[in-house]
Formats: structure tokens, sequence, C-alpha cells
């Protein structure tokens, strides 16, 4: 059972040989294989974790321009508003002053009418009295 | 030379019949050889070369078949390399720590799971090779061999430092300890082996049925725990080794 030859130097070369042969064949590519995965993997995280940062940003962004927009848009509306009033304001000013100036032409005519009507009436009224008058005494 | 046999022929059975201590001469020279552990090993080799050449043949970056059960391998290695080495150094040590593993293991399941004694062979029987003493003590001199390089190579003679290190009233066992971690090392998966083969080899030539698939099973197991083992003390030793090189510099 325990007898040691020439088996133990030549089985103990033989598995040196294995170990050089085994670590061309084996250990060293299929080493370089995984370790190049595993840069691949972090190259592809890292970029993801890159587009993701850079997405989140774009949406930041975008949001900041959206309420800039809306709080633009508000201050468009109100200034339209404003001046819409203020002219509907004019506008309804003018009209009144119009109106007003129309019914004061009217007043005056109105005025100056009576005034010759009076008149013709009163040289009416002179006329016939003395008419009357003669009428009487004649 | 020393030799015990181990004969045991009740019954006609062809497959269940054991014997130890006999092997396969081969004369290389005035050399003697066991052929039958050279042939089994060469077996076992051109198994990992062939799956190792089939999962880089074309090497993809989502694995697939071959390729992801060899890579599974690899990692597994390397994370047994890494937890005992640590992270700094492990790298050069995987090629080492992970051939023992894979040569072991294959052995050892090879062992376990080809029907090797229906091929007759002249003398001696096919088994696994880490079946034989002279394959236990040969990988593990060369882990005696691969710790004091590490630890040369780390400290230069400064390394002898670590017999005397916490007190030279250690140094005997310091010393004895690089005998015994070699000795301890290739016995207990030398005897382990033998050992589940011949429990497994009783057991079929006693209840030919049934009966001995748990002990299979468990012969399993244990060979798979065997070469995890072999691989982590190996890359233990290592790192003790290391680590008195590496007391001067930084932390530990």
């Amino acid at each position: 059972m325990f007898d040691f030859d020439a088996t133990l130097p030549l089985m103990a070369g033989q598995f040196l040989l294995l170990v050089v042969v085994l670590n061309a064949l084996f250990f060293r590519p299929l080493s370089r294989v995984i370790e190049e995965r595993q840069a691949y993997i972090q190259g592809q995280g890292v970029q993801a974790r890159q587009k993701l940062a850079e997405a989140e940003r774009l949406a930041r962004q975008y949001e900041q321009e959206l309420a800039q927009t809306r709080r633009q848009y508000q201050a468009t509306i109100l200034q339209a508003q404003e001046e819409a009033t203020k002219e509907a304001a004019t506008l309804v000013a003018a009209a009144q002053a119009e109106a007003q100036q129309q019914r004061e032409q009217v007043e005056q005519q109105l005025q100056q009418q009576r005034q010759a009507a009076l008149q013709t009436l009163q040289k009416q009224v002179d006329s016939l009295s003395n008419q009357i008058l003669a009428k009487l005494l004649a | 030379m020393y030799q015990s046999s181990v004969f045991i022929n009740l019954s006609p059975p062809l497959v269940a019949s054991l014997e130890v201590g006999h092997h396969l001469y081969w004369h290389l020279g005035n050399l003697k050889v066991h052929g039958q552990v050279f042939i089994t090993s060469w077996v076992v080799i051109a198994v990992l070369l062939i799956s190792a050449w089939l999962a880089t043949r074309n090497p993809q970056r989502v694995p697939q078949g071959i390729q992801n059960l060899m890579e599974y391998a690899l990692e597994f290695i390397r994370n047994l390399a890494r937890d005992q080495i640590g992270e700094k150094e492990y790298r050069s040590w995987v090629p080492f720590v992970g051939t023992l593993f894979l040569f072991i293991f294959v052995s050892n399941w090879s062992g376990a799971l080809v029907p090797w004694k229906l091929i007759e062979l002249p003398d001696g029987e096919l088994a696994a090779p880490t079946n034989d003493i002279n394959t236990t003590v040969a990988l593990a001199l060369l882990v005696s061999l691969a710790y004091f390089y590490a630890g040369f190579r780390k400290a230069g003679l400064g390394y002898f430092a670590k017999y005397i290190q916490p007190t030279p009233i250690l140094l005997p066992i310091a010393i004895l300890e690089d005998f015994t971690k070699p000795l301890s090392l290739s016995f207990r998966l030398f005897g382990n082996i033998l050992a589940d083969e011949l429990v497994v080899a009783v057991l079929v030539l006693l209840v030919p049925l049934i009966v001995p698939l748990p002990v299979m099973l468990l012969g399993l197991f244990t060979s798979a725990i065997q070469a995890l083992v072999f691989a982590t003390l190996a890359a233990a030793y290592i790192h003790e080794a290391l680590e008195v090189g590496g007391e001067h510099g930084e932390e530990h």
C-alpha cells in the first residue's frame, strides 16, 4: 500500500505541467472573460446612472419652464383684462359725454323754440288785443 | 519494498473482488512506475483539458452551456483563493489552487462514478489516481514547495523569522509543522478515497443491490469535500507563508 517509487516525481511533474497548460487554456482566458463582463456591466451601470441624472435634470428644467410659462400667461391675461376694462371705461365715458352734449343741445333748441313761440304768441296777443280795442272803440 | 494486500474473493461476481497493493508496474529504465495510476490520471487530465478547451473555445459575454459550468467552477475557485489568500495576492495563486481542486475533484469522482473495474488489467486494477499514495504525496509536496516559494519570494531570507517569530521556544514545533502539513494533507486524501472505495467494494461484495447506494452517495459527497479541503488548506498554507512577508509593511 505504501510503496513509493518513480510514480511520485513523475506525477508531480505531470501535475505541474497540467497547472501550466490549464493556466494558459482555462484560468487566464476565462478570468479575462469574467473581468471583461464585470467591466462591461459596471460601465453600463455608470452610463445608466448618468442617463438617469440627465433625464432628471431635463425634467426639472422643463418643470421650471412650465411654471415660468404659466406665470407669464397669467400675467398676460391679467394685463389684457386690465386694458379691456380701461378701454371700456374710456368708451363709456366718451359715450356719456356725447350723450350729455346732445341732450344739452336739444334742451337749448327747445328753449329757443319755446322762446320764439312765446314771442309770436305775445305778438298775436298784442295784435288781437289792439283789434279788440279798435272794435270796442269804434 | 513494503506491500500489504487484502484479498477477498468470496463469491464469483466479477466486479466484486477487492485488491489493495497490487499494481500494474511499468519499467522505465530501472525505475518502476504504477501504470494504472497514470492511465486514470491521463483520463482525468483529458477530461479537464477537453472541458477547458470547449469552455474557452468561443467565449461569449452571455455564457451558455459548458462555458457557464466552467465559469461557475472558476468563480468558485477564485472565491476560495480570495477567501483564503486575500484580495491582494490571490490572483497569481488561482491556477495552482484551482488545478489542485479540479484535478483532485475529477479524480475522486472518476473513482466513484466510472466503473473502472470493467476494464481488465494484467495486474492491479484501475481506480481513482488519488487512491494511490504516490499521487497524494506528490500533490502535498508540491503544496509544501508552493508555500515555501511564496514565503521566500515575499520575504526573502526573512521568511526564516517565522520559525522564531512569537518565541524561539516554539522552534521545534514550527519545524515539525513543515513535516506534518504535507503528511496530513496526503494521508487525509489518500485515506478518505481508499477507505471510501474499500467500503463500497466490501458492501457490494456482501449485498450487491441497493444497499451500497447510500454509501456510494456518501462517497461522492466525501470525495467532493476532500477536494475542497485539500485546495482550501493549500491556499491557507500559502496565505500563512505570505503573512510572514507582509508583517513588516502593512496591517493584518
